[in-house]
Parts: structure tokens; sequence; C-alpha cells
């Protein structure tokens, strides 16, 4: 019935948002139409119950300051009253009018209207009706990480100790509205079940308490486990699109894998291979790397290791006897400072 | 899904039973449900939003501290009361329930919000950052952005305790049973279509104070009076209907952002509060210099704003400005969230100022309550926070009335029985509402006569009124009624996610609130705090200093009186022009 929007699914006019030189400033955004001015608005229209899809055109007169939001709230009001888009505050708070507006996730009340604009819904959720999505795939998963903090030390009374610098992190992932706009924006998330990735939306909610010294290392370690973080490439679409301006990788992400890497050691056995490997030998070395993460296991793969060998693209030499080179001391030396002011 | 309940079929409609229904997810219907839980009960909530994050409760930017926490000196601990009182009721209110109020949040709220995990602003070396002055204040995280999560918390805690809600859900009639005691509610899902009916022993209105009358108004976008037409249509009483607050420095552009607020609020950290600037370009507000006591000064503000729109310096919808030119960037930066607009819309900050305008906010009435057990005046039919009519609102005040709430319903619980249902009202309910959403008429859509009464509220029952305007105002909703209504016409009739669908029942709702909120208007003859009469511009302690109680007779409706005891704060005169008066 519910009609899952993927991203093969983008229009071709995708990603204009901010590209023109003239346009990349908020001051300039906010100046570049004048009132009356007809904005060309098109929208991706889903409807549940007959499962048609199309594009629709609008032309919106432009009000002063006006956001997506208003935009769409003209529309309803004089030419689509079936328009179904979700919203409450209008305000930035409550974080339910995510939607796409030229190949970019946006909050509709946050961000100004483009002259030209494609309005679609987000990405990686189904569609329950034009830009409606389904939260609910989202909020399970939210669900299963227990956000909340279990504490190992009664509580004693208020104000209990606690400052500015050891909430830094968890103060940041604090500012989340559950918008989803990273979630739509993530491409792993876009693998769907490829990967048992949590997404970067879930993180930050876990984020919120798992980087809160207040909270039992236990729980954090239980929650980590379910979350496939490891999956993360670090790529930063989620802190592109952030309508909170939330460093989600930096300042969330990163700290999460480091508490999962020290937790969970064997989620980050890839990683810290390869950081091991780095700090030996200076450079990334694939066949190092294979034999540390797979073990005895690959030995099973020596017939692919001989074509790859016979193709140049492993040297057997390089990984077993020059262990040291220069670029190793440099690389040793910078992770073990980076490692003692941790 | 296809549930057998007492004799009733439905081949789509969901029989649910429960011990509490509770309708609503902001501050207090969470709590209540939070508390009810621990009392042993089982509570199940039902949202017209996503509990935590629809609703005024996630607007809450400070708050406030009271008694002697955090070291509040005396004269800071008695300073809140007399706020809370005079400035934020215009002594409207029973100062007992004040006190307890007060007292409960100074004791129990605080360390049980910390306890959960709510962050209360430190700096680096662990002191939780006030807002300096006669009354104080904290904030959750950010200042300005407090409610967010301050609800998330809540959300996440009825999610560990497992109690079930029904989300995006619209409650549409309290059903009653045999008895005539409320024993449930019929709601629709509107993004499935699906009725549900839910049985409960008791039911909890908890549907908050901002409803969106008004053109412009601070409610969140489902906010439409449910609570009072509903509790009105089974026969609660209600009070101080009239008593409408305002915000007065919120966003003028764009239509979106109108309860977009400059905090006039102190700030955290900081001696300075925003300033308020007319036409000329002459500040004419400044809440620390002009009324350190006014923590929430939107009366005040409010009567300033009034004297500028008369001298022709300022309009209700816009034409001043507000903002925070006289502050360095980062006192205004570092733990709050004030800047985030200003620079949205490419402004610089903090040198330029941005035009503010007038948005209707809290209605201090609402349902008539018993303060002590927060029973309305039907059998089975309880109050929780904003919707009721015993105080203007606070996230702490809300919070606490879901405490009271959850005990009283937990003591009169083995006197509340699971009788049966009207079954006939089921029928009904669910008759009407799929007849309006086949509405066809080819007349006006259902949003377009939502906007029509937010018009002709803020034209004629807006900051300034009298009885003309008032008059003319009911005359107008009557027309909608009567041509209108009949005529509407949804374009879509589908069942999913139909909001056509859902504004259509709104409008029902929103015209029986406006009529209620109209007649008690009219009734009250003074002026009072922010409600402006311009015929009858005195506050008149000596025969208005009363409850406007408003009692459902028959078909139509009667007007009483009830006086308030004043055992703490008074307000020291007979009669004064409101505009004289410094509440």
């Amino acid at each position: 019935m519910t009609s899952t929007y993927s991203p093969t699914q983008s229009t071709p006019d995708g990603r204009r948002f901010g590209r023109s030189d003239r346009y990349d400033t908020l001051a300039a955004r906010n100046l570049r139409l004048t009132i009356d001015d007809k904005i060309a608005v098109r929208i991706r229209r889903a409807n549940r119950d007959d499962g048609q899809i199309f594009y629709q055109d609008f032309q919106v007169p432009y009000q002063k300051w006006m956001r997506v939001l208003d935009a769409l709230n003209w529309i309803a009001e004089n030419e689509a009253p079936d328009l179904a888009y979700r919203w409450f505050c209008g305000s930035k708070m409550c974080g339910t009018c995510a939607v796409r507006m030229n190949g970019r996730e946006i909050l509709a009340c946050w961000e100004a209207v483009e002259p030209e604009m494609t309005i679609e819904p987000l990405r990686n959720l189904p569609v329950i009706r034009d830009l409606v999505v389904d939260r609910i795939h989202y909020e399970n998963k939210v669900a299963k990480l227990e956000p909340w903090i279990e504490r190992t030390e009664r509580y004693e009374h208020f104000p209990e100790p606690l400052t500015h610098k050891q909430m830094k992190e968890a103060s940041k992932a604090l500012d989340c509205i559950s918008c989803m706009c990273c979630y739509s924006a993530c491409p792993v998330i876009g693998l769907g079940d490829l990967t048992n990735f949590a997404g970067p939306a879930p993180l930050v909610q876990l984020g919120q308490t798992a980087l809160d010294p207040r909270n039992s290392p236990m729980k954090v370690k239980r929650a980590l486990a379910l979350t496939g973080i490891f999956n993360c490439i670090s790529c930063y679409k989620c802190e592109e699109v952030c309508p909170a301006s939330i460093p989600i990788v930096s300042k969330i992400i990163e700290p999460l894998k480091a508490k999962t890497a020290q937790l969970i050691p064997e989620m980050a056995k890839h990683s810290l291979a390869l950081r091991a490997i780095i700090a030996t030998r200076g450079r990334v070395d694939p066949s190092a790397l294979m034999l540390r993460v797979q073990g005895l296991r690959v030995l099973s793969k020596i017939p692919r290791a001989i074509r790859l060998f016979a193709r140049g693209k492993i040297d057997p030499i390089k990984t077993f006897l020059k262990i040291k080179t220069e670029a190793s001391e440099a690389a040793g030396r910078i992770l073990r400072r980076r490692t003692a002011t941790k | 899904m296809s549930i057998t309940h007492k004799g009733y079929k439905s081949p789509s409609m969901q029989v649910l039973t429960t011990d509490v229904v509770i309708v609503g997810g902001g501050a207090a219907g969470c709590y209540a449900a939070l508390k009810l839980h621990k009392n042993g009960l089982k509570p199940l909530i039902v949202c017209k939003g996503l509990v935590g994050k629809s609703g005024a409760s996630i607007f809450a930017g400070n708050l406030v501290i009271s008694g002697h926490l955090l070291n509040n000196s005396d004269e800071q601990a008695s300073n809140t009361a007399e706020f809370l009182i005079k400035y934020h009721n215009q002594f409207l209110i029973d100062q007992r329930w004040a006190r307890r109020c007060g007292e409960w949040i100074e004791k129990v709220y605080y360390p049980e919000l910390e306890e959960a995990g709510l962050y209360f602003r430190r700096d680096d070396v662990g002191q939780i950052v006030t807002s300096p002055g006669k009354i104080r204040s904290v904030a959750a995280n950010v200042q300005g952005n407090s409610g967010v999560p301050f609800m998330d918390l809540r959300r996440k805690q009825i999610i560990k305790a497992g109690i079930p809600w029904l989300e995006e859900t619209v409650v549409t009639a309290l059903l009653r049973k045999t008895d005539g005691s409320v024993g449930g509610v019929f709601c629709l899902n509107y993004i499935t279509g699906e009725f549900s009916v839910v049985h409960a022993r008791a039911v909890i209105m908890a549907t908050g104070y901002s409803d969106r009358l008004h053109a412009r108004s601070t409610g969140t976008r489902e906010m439409s009076a449910d609570g009072i037409a509903l509790a009105w249509r089974v026969g609660a009483t209600l009070v101080n209907m009239e008593m409408q607050w305002w915000h007065t420095n919120d966003i003028a552009h764009p239509p979106s952002w109108q309860r977009m607020q400059v905090y006039p609020n102190p700030m955290l950290g900081s001696e300075k509060s925003a300033r308020m600037v007319n036409s000329a370009g002459e500040e004419f507000f400044n809440q620390q210099q002009d009324d350190p006591l006014a923590f929430g000064p939107y009366t005040v503000q409010l009567k300033a704003l009034a004297k500028q729109v008369h001298a022709g310096k300022a309009r209700y919808d816009g034409g001043y400005f507000a903002g925070f030119d006289h502050c360095d960037p980062a006192e205004v930066d570092n733990y709050t969230t004030y800047g985030k607009t200003f620079r949205q819309l490419g402004l610089r900050f903090p040198q330029q100022l941005v035009e503010t305008a007038v948005t209707s906010h809290y209605r201090q009435g609402g349902i008539d309550v018993d303060t002590t057990t927060m029973r309305s005046s039907v059998p089975g039919l309880y109050v929780a926070g904003g919707v009721g009519g015993h105080s203007n609102g606070l996230i702490g005040l809300a919070t606490y009335d879901g405490n009271i709430v959850a005990d009283s319903i937990a003591r009169d619980f083995p006197d509340l029985t699971c009788g049966a249902m009207l079954q006939q009202d089921i029928e009904v309910e669910s008759r009407r509402l799929t007849q309006l959403r086949q509405s066809s008429s080819g007349g006006m859509t259902p949003v377009e006569m939502k906007e029509k009464i937010r018009a002709l509220m803020w034209e004629k029952v807006g900051v300034e009124k009298d009885a003309t305007s008032l008059r003319s105002a009911l005359d107008d909703i009557e027309r909608i009624r009567l041509e209108l209504l009949p005529n509407m016409h949804i374009s879509n009739q589908d069942k999913s996610a139909n909001y056509e669908w859902l504004d259509a029942i709104d409008i029902v709702n929103m015209m029986d609130a406006c009529e209620l909120i109209i007649h008690s208007s009219l009734e009250r003859k003074e002026s009072r705090g922010p409600f402006f009469r311009q015929d009858f511009p005195l506050t008149d302690n000596d025969k208005w200093l009363v409850a406007n109680v408003l009692k459902k007779s028959g078909n139509g409706m009667r007007f009483e009186q009830r006086a308030y005891d004043l055992p703490f704060f008074k307000p020291g005169f007979a009669t004064k022009d409101n505009f004289e008066v410094t509440w």
C-alpha cells in the first residue's frame, strides 16, 4: 500500500539548493525575491488510497521573508486543499515539517523559499501521502536503543554535581528535534537492510544519554551494541543538512565510535586494526588489514589472493617484510600523541 | 482491525479498554500518565499531535525557580509567588493552590526532572546558570529551547514505562455512560482514517491553553480548542474564558513564524533583556528596566504597546521592532537561542532589530475545576494543565496538575465504575464524522473557513474590543455555522492523512469555543490585565475580582460569579484605569 520513496526517483533538477554564488548567504537568500514575485513550486504528490504518484506545479506569490511552509500553506489555502504535509509548531521546535527542497533536506518552517523549488518527501521512510512520511520505523529504532539514563549511583539532591564541560557533547545532541533530515540524507541508511546501521538521528538521540557522564557504562554498552555504528562512513551528509546545526559526525558519532571501541572492541575490530596498521606502517595495507580482521579465515581466500597478486594488486613482500618505514615512525608518533591527550 | 466490545460491531473501529484516558500529550498529560502508572493504574494517552512534540509545552523557554531553590532569597521566593498571582493571573487564581504548587515545584519537580536526566544548563565549573534579578529562571540545556529537551524526556519516560498512546489521533467526542458520567472517548486516527472507541473509568482533559483561534496564535497546528468544546458539550462548567493572554513581540513576517518570540524575559547570565522600539525609533519597553518584577512581562508589554498604538507609533499586527542591539552578541549567544531567528532572516545580529507583532497566546480561563481533586463539574471528567480555568500557564504548573489529577483518580478509583456506554452516541459520532468527510456541496474548503474564523476573531475579539465588536463577531460566527458550514466542500474524500477532514472536524470545535469566549467577554464588564474592553476601561476589583463562571443550562448558558479568596496578595485598590494598573 505505502510507496517507499527511493533515492533513484529524484527529479532531474535536483540539488540546486544554494548553488548560485549570489544566493549562498542567508542575507542573500532572504533578499532575492520581492513581494508578489511568483515562485514556481513543484510538489510530488502521492496518494495512498489509489497509489497514484505525480508532480503538480503551482505559482505562489512571494510574501515577506517567506518560508517553505508558508508556500505550502498558501497552496493548501488557495490551490490544493487536499495537500498533505505535516507540521505543528512553525518555529523549528517540533521537527515534523522536514521535506526535501530541490534535492536537499530542509525544515519547511525554517528555510527561505527559492524562486523555483521542487518539494518532495524525505527519503528512506515510507510515504503515507504527499509529503507525509511514516515516522514509526525511526521511532521504533530510537525506542530500541532505550535512550534514557540508568544511574550507577543514587541521585542525591538538586542540583547534582555536574559541569558543562562534562556535558559538552551530550549538550550538542540535546539540540536534536528528531526532524529526520539527516536520516533522509544518510547514504548508508539509503542502502536499506544491507547494513544494520541505526542511522544518524537515532545515534544523536542515543548520544544525548550515552555521552552523559551520569549514565551507566553497562547501559551505554547495551545500546551501542545495537547501533552498527561502524557502518557510518563519516561522509558528513548528516551534518550538512542538520537544521539544528549539530556537529553530528564530529561531536556525536565519532565520540560514540570511540566509546564503542572502548566498551565493545570486537565491534570496532576493523577500525582498530586499521589504526594499528597505520600506526606501525604509516600507510594502509589491505593485505595486513585482511589478515588482522579475518584471522585464519583468510586461508580460504588464497586462490583470490593469488589472482590479486598476479594482477599486482597486493604485495606480500611489502606486507610481511617492509613494515618499518620513515612514514611509520611519524604516524606512530602522531597516533600515540593523540591517544595520550585523550 | 475488528474487535467486538459490549455488543457493538464495526469493521473499521478499534475498541480499547483502559483505566484512564488522557487527552493530550503535553506536560500535564504526560506527567499524569507517568504518575497514574506509578500509582498502579493503566493510562492511555490520546494525542492529536505527537506526544512531547506538539502542543504548547515545547515552547517553554525558561523554567522559573520557586521557593528557596538554588539559594533564592526570601524576597525572591515571595516575588515569584507575587508574579504568578498578580502579573500572570491578575488575581484570578486560587492563591492557596499557587502556594501548594510552588512548594511542590521546589521539593519534587526539579529533583525529579534532574534525576530522570534533564540537563539544567551549567557553567564550566558546575554552577547552574540563572537569570539574575528579582525572579530567577534556569534553562534545560539552552534558554529559549528548554521545552524541547524537557518534553523529549517526557516522551522517553512514557516509552520507558510502556504506557500506550494513540498519536496523530483526535478525540472527537467524550462518551457517556448510561448514568451520564464520562466513561470514554471517540477518536479518529487521521493518518490511517480509523475510528477508535476507548472505554475508561475516567477521562483527563489535558489539551492545553494555546488554541489557534486568532489570525495570529501561538498554539501548534492541531490546537483548535477541542478540550473546551468537548467538555462543554457534555455539560462541564467553564470559567474566565475571556481572559486571553497575548505575546507582544513575536515575529511579524513570515506568517509561519507568528509564534516565534523575541523573548522579553531576563536572559541567563546577563543583566539585560530584549528591548522594544516603536516606528519612530523610540524605545518603549525593556523588561529589566521597566518592570523587573514582571518576569514574564506580557501584560505590561501589551499595555505599553497599546499606548504606542493609540499614539499611531505601532500596530497590533506590526510596525514596531524588538531585539538585542544594546547587547554584546556573546551575552545573548552564551546561553540562549535568541539570535537564531535574526540570523536566519539574514539580519545582522545583534545590530538589527526585527519587526514584531502581537500574537494570541495562553487563555487563562478554561474548564472549571476543584483544584484539590482536578475534578470538573461532570462526573468522570478530570482536567490537568492549561485547559483548566484555574491558572495561567507555566510548564511547572501544568505538571503539578498532572500530579494532583493522578493522585485524585487513584483515590476515586474504587468508586469509578466501568459501566456500559450509550451505544447510540457511538453510532451518531461515527456517522457525523463520515458525513463531514463526504461534504461536497461546492462551498468553502475547511481551511478557508478556519482562516475566516481566525480573521474575525483577530479583528473583532482581538486585543481591544467592545460590546459592538463582540456582538458583530457572534453574528459572523452564526453566519458561518448556518450558511457556510452546510455548504463546506472537501475535495478529496480519502481516509488516510486527510487534513481537510481534520480541519472540518476542528471548525465545529473552534466555532463553539469562540462563541463561549465572546459571550464570556461580553459578560466581564471591566478591563483587567490583558483583557481590554474599550467600553469598560476600568479595572474594577469591587465587582469583578471574581471568577466569571459559565454554566450550561438546557440548550443555552448562564453566568455566575464566584469570589476569590485573597489570603496572601491583594490588589490594594478598588477601581483604576486598566492602563494605569502596573499588572
